[in-house]
């Protein structure tokens, strides 16, 4: 009888696997902020996913690399779980949202992203920014310049020294509150780590080098 | 050990082994010390208020949330959340805990959820309390931290909107004659706005609970409206309630303000005051709390609280460790 115990123990207890305390940004009300984002859905699909469960450490390492910068603080750990909305025509997917926390001026901002199948922003809105000066950062004129940019434009940006190159599309993107730069520059790495993340777990690697 | 049990081990081995995918749940293992001093007491304590109160106690949980997904999307949300909380002194001594045990549906029209969830009346419908040491004034008798029945729910581009219908029994599944209606309108969406305005409403005959106690078999009247006002700017965090009604005949008002500041990077470490004004019977009663909170990891928070409660003539010092690891099968 005890061994009968300990073996369906021993068979659940390797199943069971660390996962994080921390969650992942979440969209406030998913059936207004789909809508908002995608008039033309009919609905979404929610998905929980951890850099932990696709690859672990070595797919950590891949990530930070791309980005440029390694993952730290609080919600910049592998297993994470990340909250995934495939947006759904019918039973068609025709996009995605996803946001991100990341570190800001005054503690966790989060960034989010609608893209389209190609992987190329739709949207780009703060969900959270409590600072003062978020009204300008919220306006929908500094998110315009995001919208049709991918992960390829987002590789002229260097998150570790904070510059894009020359004349590229990255370059044009200004703070519009000289005030709020870090939270400006806040913005700009939580979106090239969202659009890594995007391509990794939804778009299949489409812009892996 | 027979041969099918032994397949069955093998296959949940195995499927531990097939490539991890895009998980549909959430399941997070809990798991909190608490400890502290009162002066009333003039002993150490095991809980962050009167030990027949729910929270916060040593106790181990779990916390699962399941999403169900059909062709055309999300269907439905089930919500379970429960511990076994320790108490030296109570009988028994371990005590099951069932918070969150609700299961929304997902319409074109609304979200309706039935089981035992947040009442929506005042700002405790919205709070996440269910770790902290300051808790809201559904823990002071203005409405029910959970209760079992079911809501309706409603968000807006500027707002929302939400009615429940519940059994005016608290932690307990209790049918003796009682029932809560409540509603709540906000206007405003707190991570965008960074502010929201709340209006609440309450009527019903409530049992009088005291977590899982039952401290009258007779249900009492209940009629409450509220004003609720929470503020984000910076690092600080503003919230503002005033509740006034009647409650067993007698009115009864409170009014309860929050007020927090997050400090070092990603406001790691947070300290907040909390004083409480509640006049009930004619009897003015002062609440004071004041605590901070520490997240040392995505994993360990560390938690210490003041209160002093004027009508109980006591201090409680206490100290939280609280785990919260995500689990996946």
């Amino acid at each position: 009888m005890m061994s009968r115990v300990a073996a369906w123990f021993l068979a659940i207890l390797f199943t069971v696997g660390p996962l994080a305390a921390a969650v992942g940004c979440e969209l406030n009300d998913p059936d207004r902020d789909v809508k908002r984002l995608f008039p033309e859905s009919t609905g979404y699909r929610t998905l929980y996913v951890s850099i932990a469960q696709k690859g672990g450490d070595a797919l950590l390492r891949k990530i930070e690399a791309r980005l440029g910068d390694s993952f730290k603080g609080l919600f910049e750990t592998a297993d994470v779980p990340y909250t995934m909305y495939q947006i759904l025509k019918g039973k068609d997917v025709i996009g995605y949202i996803h946001g991100v926390n990341q570190k800001g001026q005054y503690g966790g901002v989060q960034v989010v992203l609608a893209l389209d199948l190609e992987g190329t922003i739709r949207a780009f809105y703060f969900q959270k920014l409590t600072s003062q000066y978020a009204k300008l950062l919220r306006d929908p004129e500094f998110g315009k310049p995001f919208v049709g940019l991918n992960l390829l434009d987002f590789d002229q940006y260097d998150v570790a020294t904070q510059t894009a190159k020359p004349g590229s599309k990255i370059a044009a993107i200004k703070n519009p509150a000289p005030q709020a730069e870090e939270d400006f520059r806040a913005a700009l790495r939580a979106a090239k780590k969202n659009l890594i993340l995007c391509d990794i777990f939804l778009l299949g690697g489409k812009f892996v080098k | 050990m027979s041969r099918r049990e032994l397949a069955a081990c093998g296959l949940v081995l195995a499927s531990a082994a097939v490539p991890a995918r895009a998980a549909s749940y959430l399941f997070y293992f809990e798991l909190q010390g608490v400890a502290g001093y009162s002066t009333a007491a003039k002993n150490v304590v095991y809980s962050s208020m009167n030990a027949m109160e729910t929270m916060q106690k040593p106790s181990l949980g779990f916390d699962y949330v399941q999403r169900f997904s059909g062709a055309s999307g999300d269907i439905a949300i089930l919500a379970v959340q429960g511990r076994l909380a320790y108490d030296p002194d109570g009988d028994p001594k371990v005590e099951p805990q069932l918070y969150n045990a609700y299961l929304k549906f997902k319409t074109r029209a609304l979200d309706i959820w039935v089981g035992h969830n947040r009442p929506k009346f005042g700002l405790s419908a919205s709070l996440d309390n269910h770790a902290t040491l300051l808790q809201p004034m559904a823990m002071s008798g203005f409405g029910f931290d959970r209760d079992w029945g079911l809501g309706f729910e409603r968000d807006f581009a500027d707002g929302s909107l939400g009615l429940s219908v519940t059994t005016g029994s608290g932690m307990s599944l209790r049918l003796k004659n009682s029932y809560l209606v409540a509603g709540r309108v906000t206007r405003g969406v707190l991570e965008r706005d960074n502010s929201v305005i709340g209006l609440s409403a309450a009527l019903g005959r409530t049992l009088d609970v005291m977590g899982y106690h039952l401290m009258s078999e007779v249900p009492v009247s209940f009629a409450m409206g509220g004003f609720d006002f929470t503020w984000l700017t910076n690092s600080w965090e503003n919230r503002i309630e005033l509740l006034g009604g009647s409650r067993d005949g007698a009115s009864a008002f409170a009014l309860f303000w929050r007020t927090g500041i997050g400090l070092l990077p990603e406001n790691r470490l947070k300290l907040e005051a909390q004083p409480v004004a509640i006049i009930a019977k004619g009897k003015t009663r002062v609440q004071f709390a004041a605590g901070a909170t520490y997240l040392a990891g995505a994993d360990w928070t560390f938690r210490v609280m003041y209160a002093y409660d004027q009508d109980l003539k006591d201090s409680r010092f206490i100290v939280q460790v609280y785990y919260y690891k995500g689990i996946r099968f």
